[in-house]
């Protein structure tokens, strides 16, 4: 704390060791850069990153609420002006939805008829947490939100986050009491999809613009694929759980970019829903026996054979 | 007691700049969302680190950018490092200009102002482009740069204000 105690007098005249300091702190930060593009999983950034989350929650928590209350009157000021609008279209897409409801309703019945057969086993339900969004990286390049739910809430690196319109992200940090949610915009995002009615796997990546593109890893050489097929989350990989809706194809970009539209609309999103899911595995809980014994059988004979 | 009162004043005072850097970051990571997310929100460290390394660097000293720059890393998720290194490197190069600066224009210091925040984009665009392998859309970059060369006059004024006022003479 050398600094403390200057006045005015001494205000003008640097301290010698100022340049040096200044050139010494740039070399670390350089250095620290650097070992972060080798290692940014390193145990010690994501510590640090974790209390930051942590330590700061409270803070982002208290100013979150005035600041979307003001998004809200704002918001609202521009629906003032498009409410027939968007009550005639309302009007149209419940009619549509209520079609909808029929069908659903008479596939339910269905499928609870499946349920009651004797070979079926239902896969694991997902164990949803809610929380709010409290704190978003307003950075070029870096596309997150941070939420205020954590380790507490079993919260976990990998779960998939949901609004009310489809996929938002998933987690990378967890800290005890927040965590931060990696937007599919964001340039590190990877999120494997299939589009809807093509038959085609792919890997949704994030390109920092609006609208993330689709590289394809899985299909048939003459793919089809017209603007309006639906994106999905595919469930490759075992992270997030295959079907959540991600959104839907607008076209070809340059350089032959598959571009999908989200449907969810990160300007408004204030409620999210992160899906605790765990895949099902053969020893989950030890009650399938023979399914575990069959599996170490099958592991081990290659290696006596 | 005065005494103890003093120095306490006296350690609020040498801290501001620092604490306004950091509530700066903090700004950055609220969702704002300014105009339904269309207008990007300005870095507000980086008017901070501008001001103080032209007119009183000992108020700002190195130790103070690098914890400013670190907060915002490690709050926005970026990769560690890179805004401490911009705010650092700012400071190196408006404090070696701090001479031309004294006493000129605040039109010439905006003017200032805004070449630094080009060559902090150009900076925060290549480290990015080096690190995820291709040359990424500038776009949003230069959206944000441009706000926050936007508001600097009006925080270069009230910046000044509490400069003289309060953390000098107060």
């Amino acid at each position: 704390m050398e600094f403390l105690g200057q006045d005015r007098r001494e205000g003008l005249g640097r301290r010698v060791n100022s340049r040096f300091v200044l050139i010494l702190l740039i070399l670390v930060s350089s250095l620290l850069l650097l070992s972060s593009l080798y290692s940014a999983q390193a145990s010690v950034f994501q510590k640090a990153r974790e209390g930051v989350i942590d330590a700061t929650a409270p803070v982002l928590a208290i100013f979150s609420g005035p600041v979307g209350y003001i998004n809200d009157v704002f918001g609202n000021v521009g629906d003032y002006f498009n409410v027939l609008e968007q009550n005639k279209a309302l009007r149209e897409e419940n009619a549509e939805l209520r079609q909808w409801m029929d069908e659903a309703l008479e596939l339910r019945r269905i499928v609870s008829s499946y349920e009651g057969l004797q070979t079926y086993q239902a896969p694991p339900d997902a164990q949803p947490i809610d929380a709010h969004v409290i704190g978003e990286a307003n950075d070029a390049f870096a596309r997150s939100m941070i939420v205020n739910a954590g380790r507490g809430k079993n919260v976990e690196v990998g779960q998939a986050v949901v609004d009310d319109n489809g996929l938002v992200g998933r987690i990378v940090d967890t800290g005890s009491r927040a965590s931060r949610v990696l937007l599919l915009t964001d340039i590190q995002s990877r999120v494997p999809v299939y589009i809807d009615g093509a038959n085609v796997e792919g890997l949704l990546i994030g390109k920092t613009r609006d609208k993330p593109s689709i590289s394809i890893t899985e299909g048939s050489d003459d793919i089809e694929i017209t603007p309006g097929q639906r994106v999905l989350t595919s469930g490759a990989g075992g992270v997030l759980p295959r079907g959540l809706p991600v959104g839907v194809i607008t076209g070809q970009g340059r350089n032959d970019d598959i571009l999908v539209d989200l449907y969810t609309n990160y300007a408004r999103t204030r409620i999210v829903r992160i899906i605790n899911y765990e895949f099902p595995t053969v020893d989950a809980d030890g009650s399938d026996e023979a399914a575990i014994q069959d599996e170490t059988v099958e592991a081990g004979a290659p290696a006596e054979g | 007691m005065g005494y103890r009162a003093e120095n306490l004043l006296g350690i609020l005072k040498a801290t501001t700049p620092m604490l306004l850097g950091m509530i700066g970051v903090i700004i950055l990571a609220l969702p704002l969302r300014l105009f339904e997310g269309i207008g990007p929100t300005p870095i507000i460290p980086l008017v901070v680190v501008f001001f103080w390394s032209i007119y009183a660097p000992d108020y700002l000293p190195s130790v103070s950018v690098f914890f400013i720059g670190i907060l915002q890393d490690l709050l926005t998720g970026g990769p560690l490092g890179l805004w401490a290194v911009v705010y650092l490197v700012t400071q190196f190069v408006v404090m070696s200009q701090r001479a031309y600066f004294h006493g000129r224009e605040q039109k010439v210091v905006w003017l200032g102002f805004a070449l630094v925040a080009g060559g902090v984009s150009l900076m925060v665009w290549l480290v990015m482009s080096l690190m995820s392998g291709v040359l990424l859309p500038v776009r949003t970059l230069l959206g944000q740069m441009a706000a926050t060369v936007l508001i600097y006059p009006l925080f270069g004024i009230a910046f000044g204000q509490l400069h003289h006022r309060v953390l000098v003479e107060g």
